[in-house]
């Protein structure tokens, strides 16, 4: 297992949201959290990339214990997380926010190498190099906010709601890159609202309400989940 | 392509920062004229040691979110270093002259004066905003605050317990003929200083932005979640900004020493204009400080030469009020924060 959440309880302060949630990510695997407004679906992704730390339970990565260790040190361990608002740095352009992004990465040559597959990736952002981050419509910065999560050549991310607040044709775009990344070998835990479109593409797929996990499985099999069918797809 | 820049340029200028940078501008041009050059001289020395206070309170607003009013006190052990390495070098050379030591002297109790300030704002970092962050972040400006307070009434009284409240000054660090500078006479330590600050500048500019680890403080300064999730150690960065800032406060007070001798409550005079000069360029914009540090100087300048000494707090603190009241953002002021843009 490449990534592996075991028993994990988290929360803000005395509001305590997850409870015993255990997830599993295969090298190569793409897997998705779905569930209802509030479940707690960031809560994990956040728990996970360091930037809240866990009441209790175990996050593994790659082998190594990664629960309680700082934000920046998961980074470095290689699971970039792309938050719901980016979290881009406004004031800087479209290939500052890139090179930041490959703020981990000593090597001149590897920097480059990522650059250009971000920029292949998403030629849209090419055009918009020197353009400020802050500046960027909605499906622009989260291309950016992927490009730049990229670019520390990661061995997983953790995506949260990449359709979030954008036209369907967009929607359509930013899954495809994520289908590509797949395609190349890569691993990613996505969390979406879109629950149709999402058991759709994935492998497999966990179901978090109320902060726990109620239903896991192949994604063709959720989608055919009565529970599921009811509660997500309107059926 | 030149209409363009053209263009650009006439925006800029027909922003209100840029009617305030002409209007400053023009007014000291023509105060020169009329009273002589040495108002554009003192401006110029002074804004620039301005300058170098406002960019540490504005970076650590900018970095760290704290409004920090123990900036002062770091322009007081800056002052205090270089007069206790200087006056030995000085008596030393008293007995045995030598040229190169002479001029290096000051240089070396400057270097001294921001080690000095580096490494107390390093402590500050460590020992108090450090554990305070991780105790909570609820109300962390006005905690902040309160806290930069206490170190404020700490260092001030430190110093009078250990140093006594005497004034401890030099008559000059460089000794020699004044420089002949557009029929003005200006000393030594007035050129040198006002050098030195363009060169620190400068400097820290190129920090800023061509250094990976000046990007790493912009981008905290921007987003500090971003900046965790693209592996930037935050607490690395808070310490390496309270560093800077202090150690550039440190730098101002070594430099002016030759004008204000150390005392426990000299640092008050440059905490409020660097003050004056943050509020009015706009909280944590970094640019903006250095612009808005000559202009303070200006102010300054002239308000004590057509309206008397007395007078020098009283016109930027109201022309601060009426910032705070119209412009509440600052002259440069953006809704997006970030220490290095406009
Ligand atoms: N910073 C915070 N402080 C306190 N409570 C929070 C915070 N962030 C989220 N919560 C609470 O935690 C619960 C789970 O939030 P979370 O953002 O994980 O839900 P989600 O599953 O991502 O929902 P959505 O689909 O709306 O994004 C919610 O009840 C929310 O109010
Ligand atoms: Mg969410």
């Amino acid at each position: 297992m490449l990534l592996e959440v075991k028993n994990l309880d988290a929360g803000y302060g005395f509001l305590h949201i997850l409870r015993n949630v255990s997830l599993s990510v295969e090298k190569g695997e793409y897997v998705c959290l779905v569930g209802p407004n509030g479940a707690g679906k960031s809560t994990t992704l956040k728990t996970i990339a360091g930037l809240i730390s866990p009441i209790g339970g175990e996050v593994c990565f790659d082998g190594e214990t990664i629960s309680g260790l700082a934000g920046y040190k998961v980074a470095r361990r290689g699971i970039a997380y792309i938050s719901e608002e980016m979290n881009l740095f406004s004031n800087m352009t479209v290939h500052e926010n890139l090179l930041m992004g490959a703020y981990t990465v000593r090597d001149k040559q590897l920097e480059k190498n990522r650059l250009a597959f971000v920029y292949a990736l998403f030629p849209q952002l090419e055009g918009r190099k020197n353009q400020l981050a802050g500046t960027m419509s909605g499906g622009e910065r989260k291309m950016l906010g992927i490009g730049r999560a990229l670019m520390c050549n990661p061995k997983m991310l953790l995506v949260d709601e990449p359709s979030f607040g954008l036209a369907p044709l967009l929607t359509e775009d930013v899954f495809d890159s994520l289908d590509t990344l797949i395609k190349e070998g890569g691993t990613i835990l996505v969390v979406e609202q879109n629950v149709t479109k999402t058991l759709d593409v994935t492998d497999r797929g966990y179901v978090l309400e109320h902060g726990r996990i109620e239903l896991e499985g192949p994604s063709a099999e959720l989608a055919r989940d009565p529970h599921v069918r009811k509660a997500f797809l309107g059926v | 392509m030149i209409t363009e820049y053209l263009k650009k340029l006439y925006e800029t200028i027909r922003s209100v920062a840029g009617i305030t940078v002409v209007l400053a501008i023009v007014v000291a041009i023509l105060s020169s004229i009329f009273r002589g050059p040495y108002i554009i001289v003192n401006t110029v020395v002074t804004g620039g040691m301005l300058a170098l206070m406002s960019i540490g309170l504005a970076l650590v607003f900018g970095v760290m979110n704290v409004a920090q009013f123990a900036h002062g006190e770091y322009f007081m052990i800056g002052s205090l270093t270089a007069y206790y390495t200087f006056i030995p070098i000085e008596r030393y050379l008293g007995a045995n002259p030598n040229a190169a030591l002479s001029f290096l002297a000051p240089l070396v109790s400057i270097l001294a004066a921001f080690c000095m300030g580096a490494l107390m704002g390093v402590l500050s970092e460590k020992l108090i905003f450090y554990n305070l962050r991780k105790r909570s972040r609820t109300n962390w400006v006005m905690n902040s605050f309160l806290l930069t307070v206490g170190i404020s009434v700490l260092l001030v009284n430190g110093h009078q317990l250990i140093f006594g409240t005497e004034l401890k000054g030099i008559v000059r660090y460089w000794t020699g003929r004044p420089f002949c500078i557009m029929d003005v006479f200006v000393s030594r330590d007035r050129c040198y200083a006002f050098i030195l600050s363009v060169l620190v500048i400068g400097l820290f500019w190129l920090f800023m932005k061509a250094t990976r680890t000046g990007r790493a403080i912009r981008a905290v300064s921007q987003d500090e979640t971003g900046a965790q999730m693209v592996g930037i150690d935050l607490s690395g960065i808070q310490v390496l900004t309270m560093a800077l800032s202090c150690g550039l406060a440190g730098i101002a007070g070594a430099s002016l020493l030759f004008m204000f001798p150390s005392y426990p409550s000299v640092g008050l005079d440059p905490l409020y204009m660097s003050w004056f000069v943050i509020i009015l360029a706009g909280m944590g914009n970094v640019l903006g400080a250095v612009v808005g540090a000559f202009m303070v100087a200006l102010l300054k300048v002239l308000t004590m030469e057509y309206i008397g000494s007395g007078w020098d707090f009283v016109v930027p603190t109201a022309l601060i009020m009426l910032i705070l009241i119209f412009k509440p953002n600052g002259i440069f002021g953006s809704d997006v924060r970030g220490v290095l843009e406009q």
